[in-house]
């Protein structure tokens, strides 16, 4: 099946799952997605340059979303709720949202370890579109 | 230094709801007479307008002034159209506000009205030829409603300060009580608690009857001269003391809609909602006065996350406090600082261009002494606020 990315550039799955952005060398300010320049008002240089965030963040919180949120989301029928969370990477120090995968929102707590992960978003006739996901990480004590 | 001072001389409002039979345009041009005649003016006597860019109506809507105008009769004045989403109407003010202070100008009319889509606020259309798909049509790929972002930050809100599901049904069975005593509102049914909380969940922490609903809403003010009003005989002098309007900052936390990321609470170098906080200070530094000062406040009540976090933002309470404020009452009619005694976008909805405007005319009718049954005694000081995507943010105070 043909996969899309919901936002091309946005993550990889090669050699693991990593949601990719941009970080000034100058500044170090990473931003997400990827900006063309670096949003830092008292840099003068602006020198950006991809680069992929760590694997692994923290959770800062999350919500369920109970009512399907209107096109371009294409809702399963009948509709399930879905669980967005904000995940925060302290050592690039932004927190980014997305779907929650692989746990349902009751085993959710703040500041477990999350993982990104890539996964299919929705299907339609042309094919699938794909795009990051967080998951609780694997042998995550929450610190 | 202004040249003049600035005076609220006309106020219009329509009532707020679901008009399927009546344009935009016809509720603008009521609102608009309405408050030209407030004035005791006439419409050939207006100098200059500014109107909310009301995308959902098309390009007639993004020039709803122009529009309105030669629905009314042109006159050839200046008219300038501006969207800044829900801070569209501070935006409208504060630049009216400008022409004002600066002697451009002795009067301005300002106008916002709308019709929303039902339900969450949808994407806007936008070419197919970018390169890329704009974040604001990915983040409804990704699933993040409005009302997503709220409950993001309202569910830190209850891990850092113990902030309870009772406290945001609270927030609803106030506005609502205070609403109910609106005849302009929406929304006119005083909720008790139990009903608050048997409202649906709809992003959770936040229940159906926790988040302001889209309405169609339209609202209009005549700013005036120190020097115009006086020919006018506008009595009493509801004076617009500060009208100040402020952008987001670099680092702040706030993950903005419809963006996807932010600074990360931990390297985060201004504050959560920085340009909320910055247009309160300027707005309190312009008008010479602080917080204490204020006999009540109509904030952005699009949530009820939104409430209690304002009343920190505005400078009313320490973090974490609002709670006690809530608790305490004192944040209903009757307490030390009534919150919303208009009843708020809780009980009006939202009607972007509109609401900013909607918080002048109740304040106007507060100070006037005019409110009725929800009147602020002895009101002669308040500040509005309203909060707008993307981070914009505009707060007036009006004093009498
Ligand atoms: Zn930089």
């Amino acid at each position: 099946m043909k996969q899309t990315p919901v936002l091309e550039g946005a993550f990889v799955s090669d050699p693991e799952p990593a949601l990719v952005g941009s970080k000034c060398r100058s500044c170090d300010t990473v931003a997400f997605p990827a900006s063309f320049t670096c949003p830092n008002p008292r840099c003068a240089r602006k020198d950006v340059v991809s680069t992929p965030l760590s694997r692994t963040g923290r959770l800062a919180s999350w919500t369920t979303v109970h009512f399907p949120p209107p096109p371009p989301f294409v809702a399963p029928d009948p509709f399930e709720p879905i669980t967005v969370v904000e995940v925060e990477f302290a050592s690039e120090g932004i927190q980014v949202v997305g779907p929650l995968a692989g746990a349902s929102a009751e085993g959710l707590r703040m500041g477990m370890a999350m993982e990104t992960v890539v996964e299919p978003y929705y299907s339609d006739d042309s094919g699938e579109v794909i795009g990051w996901k967080f998951r609780p990480a694997e042998g995550d004590a929450g610190e | 230094m202004p040249v003049s001072d600035v005076i609220v001389a006309g106020v219009g409002l329509h009532p707020w709801g679901k008009f399927p039979e009546k344009s935009w345009v016809e509720m603008g041009a009521e609102v608009a007479m309405g408050a030209v005649a407030d004035a005791g003016m006439e419409w050939t006597d207006v100098e200059a307008m500014v109107s909310g860019a009301m995308q959902w109506g098309g390009s007639t809507g993004m020039r709803s002034g122009n529009t309105i105008a030669a629905a009314l009769g042109e006159t050839g004045v200046p008219i300038a159209n501006i969207n800044n989403a829900c801070a569209s109407g501070g935006s409208l003010m504060r630049a009216a506000y400008a022409m004002i202070t600066s002697g451009m100008h002795d009067s301005v009319l300002v106008i916002g009205t709308d019709k929303s889509p039902k339900g969450y606020f949808p994407s806007v259309p936008v070419l197919a030829d970018e390169p890329r798909p704009p974040v604001d049509m990915v983040r409804w790929q990704v699933g993040v409603p409005n009302p997503a972002y709220w409950a993001l930050e309202m569910r830190k809100r209850m891990e850092a300060y113990g902030s309870t599901d009772e406290h945001l049904a609270q927030v609803k069975v106030k506005n609502s009580r205070h609403g109910s005593l609106n005849p302009y509102a929406r929304y006119r049914k005083a909720f008790t608690l139990e009903q608050v909380m048997a409202s649906p969940m709809v992003c959770d922490p936040l229940r159906l009857l926790e988040i302001c609903a889209t309405s169609d809403g339209a609202a209009a003010v005549v700013l005036v001269s120190d020097k115009k009003a006086r020919r006018l005989g506008v009595s009493p002098l509801v004076k617009v003391a500060a009208c100040s309007l402020a952008s987001g900052e670099f680092g702040d936390p706030t993950i903005r809609i419809p963006l996807l990321a932010a600074a990360s609470d931990g390297a985060a170098t201004a504050p959560l909602l920085s340009e909320s906080r910055l247009a309160a200070q300027m707005a309190y530094e312009q008008a010479g006065l602080g917080p204490e000062d204020m006999d009540f406040v109509e904030l952005p009540d699009n949530s009820s996350w939104h409430e209690l976090q304002y009343l920190e933002t505005m400078g009313f309470c320490d973090p974490g406090e609002a709670e006690k404020l809530l608790d305490a009452g004192e944040t209903a009619l009757g307490g030390r600082l009534p919150v919303c005694p208009s009843g708020g976008f809780s009980s009006f909805g939202e009607a972007t261009m509109a609401q900013g405007i909607l918080q002048i005319v109740e304040v106007t009718w507060q100070l006037r002494g005019t409110a009725g049954a929800r009147q602020v005694e002895g009101a002669t000081k308040a500040i509005t606020e309203v909060y707008g995507a993307q981070a914009n943010n505009s707060a007036c105070i009006l004093t009498t």
